[in-house]
């Protein structure tokens, strides 16, 4: 009995390993490229579960249709967030305090203002919270210091400032999320039927995000191994300085890799809502950031084949965890499964801190 | 002389918390905003000894935090009848100490040997980790948590219940405020600052130079921990006599000792009592203006502090007062 349901419940993790690993993927490639753990992992991946959840619920778009849409919108944010922040502290330009010359200051007054006039146009549409204005404001006043002091690092930043700002985008995302949908946990129900392989039924929807994953995880191999572009990438990994002689824009290969580290991330939380299309609150992304840490670190943190793996054997390892501890009379198996993944992480950070995979 | 010289930078920090203790004093309208931000001052403090002078964050802060709370709490519930009265609590304070000392001698010795990123890998979980321990193994009622208000009321007697929890435990926190900024102080001042000092600067170099850098993170970090870990028994222990495990161990706080510690400038001495009153401050306004929007206006500041000024107000100020007669104040 205990076995059968053993079997059941590890083909399931199997199936949610590779979910798993896709969504670990792209933590892994901006480690690698960029040195930089992003502590907002989570957050990314709830941007991806509203994403497909709106796309259904208002448009009546699958969740399969909805990842290149996902993609997009990722690669986007990734944009954004590495030319407005973390571009400065990687690569500092070191040019000193900016004197604002008078055209500079008629740039800012106009963007300013064409800044309220959508706000209030926008605000004729929507209820906006005035707390918005406020943080539109904030940013704006972010971007004109960046302008005038942005030069004045001389030397890269310690880590502990790409750490902090990443989770700052993680907090800044989950609660801009919380006052557009409110914090109540939501889901959608999109049924396509069932597949029963005697020991556990799989419903097509799980295994089409298995699919979805795995499939996007042989693009991304043979993207990185056959194409110019995605060499161009694996060499600023080998060699940042000899990249730099043969050729290569080591800055726009930065600034490409965390962009498509971030658009991966938010579309494996499409996919993980094809797999979970439940719970999609702004706050579900803090017990998969966890997930993926423990992810990223048994394939190695700065191998995103590794993940990928590391991916299918977390998922062997919850499901089964679960199972077992489920046996034991009172204890909650639920919690108990999350603080073992966290155990996990421990022990392969102490004896193996390079990935038991070591994929290449 | 200029032995004491040395200490001097304790000066403004003891006038800033006698001021605010005063002020809560003076106007007992105001406590309960004082004790709000004389926890929040603690918390910077606390926090910065290990943050700021290591340069390591520890993400999985506030795990500290929840177990001297549940130290407290512990004491308090199956204590409570042995007629110890006010004793009682002494004890707590013990064993949060004790609990705190252990958990981060546990999380430590993992923790400590790895760097930089794989240092926040490890601790980011801590909290989680420990928080489904609770719940899962169902340790002190797991998630049902502990309430322990009667227990209190009958071990100490009504009056002295409600003076403890309105008014003596924000005492004791300025009490642990004051003792973490002397520690800051005296560690910045010996061995163990400038050990640290050249280990945030450059670790490699350290240990070439033969510092034994693994034994002066760990000093700070159990320092850190175990402040947290009083800070815990009285701050939320005391004053609110219930604990839950999502409450005890919930991220937000670490979100907030971080914010505190950023914007008075990190590894600064007076940093945290800046930081602290502006972040409490603004909070509180912010909390009556614009209710459930104080995250998403700190979280742009804290990256406006990162990227522009990552020195945080002292930071800034300690560079202007260069060269006058405050310096030897301001550090």
């Amino acid at each position: 009995m205990i076995f059968e349901q053993l079997a059941g419940n590890l083909v399931q993790g199997l199936v949610l390993g590779a979910v798993y690993g896709m969504a670990t993927m792209g933590l892994s490639l901006i480690f690698g490229v960029l040195q930089i753990v992003n502590v907002g992992h989570g957050a990314f991946i709830m941007v991806g579960a509203f994403t497909a959840l709106m796309m259904f619920q208002a448009l009546g778009i699958p969740p399969v249709i909805a990842l290149p849409a996902a993609l997009i919108l990722g690669m986007l944010l990734g944009m954004v967030i590495y030319y407005a922040a973390v571009k400065p502290l990687v690569s500092p330009s070191g040019s000193g305090i900016r004197k604002p010359s008078g055209r500079d200051a008629g740039i800012a007054v106009a963007i300013f203002i064409s800044l309220m006039v959508v706000m209030r146009f926008l605000s004729g549409y929507y209820k906006l919270h005035t707390a918005f204005s406020i943080f539109v404001g904030l940013l704006f006043l972010y971007g004109l210091l960046l302008y005038v002091y942005g030069g004045r690092r001389q030397e890269k930043a310690a880590e502990l400032a790409t750490l902090l700002v990443t989770f700052a985008f993680g907090v800044i995302l989950e609660e801009f999320v919380k006052q557009l949908f409110t914090s109540e946990a939501r889901g959608y129900n999109w049924d396509i039927g069932k597949l029963d392989i005697g020991i556990t039924v799989l419903p097509y929807t799980k295994l089409l995000a298995a699919l979805g994953s795995v499939s996007i995880a042989v693009i991304l191999y043979l993207w990185f191994n056959k194409t110019r572009a995605g060499m161009a990438m694996r060499s600023v990994v080998e060699d940042s300085v000899g990249a730099r002689v043969c050729g290569v824009n080591v800055d726009w290969q930065y600034a490409l890799s965390f962009s498509l580290g971030i658009g991966l991330t938010v579309t494996s939380g499409v996919l993980l809502t094809m797999f979970i299309p439940v719970g999609i609150n702004p706050y579900m992304g803090g017990p998969y950031t966890l997930k993926a840490f423990v992810i990223a670190v048994l394939g190695g943190l700065a191998s995103p084949y590794g993940a990928f793996f590391g991916g299918l054997v977390f998922g062997l390892i919850e499901n089964g965890s679960y199972t077992l501890f489920a046996v034991i009379p009172g204890v909650e198996p639920f919690a108990l499964t999350r603080f073992f993944s966290f155990l996990i992480l421990l022990v392969i950070l102490l004896i193996r801190p390079t990935g038991l995979l070591r994929a290449k | 002389m200029r032995r004491a010289q040395r200490y001097y930078p304790i000066i403004p920090v003891l006038v800033a918390y006698a001021m605010l203790l005063g002020y809560g004093l003076l106007f007992p309208g105001k406590w309960q905003l004082v004790a709000q931000l004389a926890f929040y001052c603690t918390l910077g403090q606390a926090f910065n000894l290990f943050m700021g002078m290591t340069g390591y964050v520890d993400f999985g802060y506030v795990a500290f935090i929840g177990i001297g709370t549940y130290g407290m709490a512990i004491s308090i519930y199956y204590l409570y009848d042995k007629g110890l009265g006010l004793f009682i609590v002494v004890i707590g304070f013990i064993l949060a100490a004790i609990f705190s000392t252990l958990l981060s001698l546990a999380v430590g010795a993992v923790a400590l040997r790895l760097r930089g990123a794989y240092f926040a890998i490890a601790t980011i979980g801590v909290n989680e980790g420990f928080r489904y321990l609770i719940e899962g193994a169902r340790i002190w009622n797991g998630a049902d948590g502990i309430i322990f208000s009667l227990h209190l009321k009958k071990a100490v007697g009504r009056e002295t219940m409600m003076v403890l929890s309105t008014f003596w435990a924000d005492v004791l926190v300025f009490t642990v405020a004051i003792a973490a900024a002397v520690l800051t102080l005296v560690f910045m001042r010996n061995k163990v600052g400038y050990a640290l000092m050249a280990l945030r600067m450059d670790e490699d170099a350290a240990k070439v130079m033969g510092i034994n850098v693994t034994k002066y993170k760990i000093i700070a970090f159990i320092t850190s921990a175990t402040l947290a870990g009083l800070l815990g028994a009285a701050a939320w222990a005391l004053k609110l006599t219930y604990i839950y495990p999502v409450d005890a161990f919930a991220i937000h706080y670490t979100v907030e000792a971080i914010i505190i510690v950023l914007l008075g400038g990190a590894g600064t001495l007076m940093g945290p009592i800046v930081g602290g009153l502006i972040y409490g401050v603004a909070k509180y306004f912010l909390a009556i203006v614009l209710p459930g929007f104080q995250l998403l206006i700190f979280a742009p500041i804290i990256i406006t502090i990162i990227v522009i000024f990552p020195e945080g107000t002292v930071g800034i100020l300690k560079k202007r007062v260069m060269g006058t007669a405050l310096q030897k104040y301001i550090i």
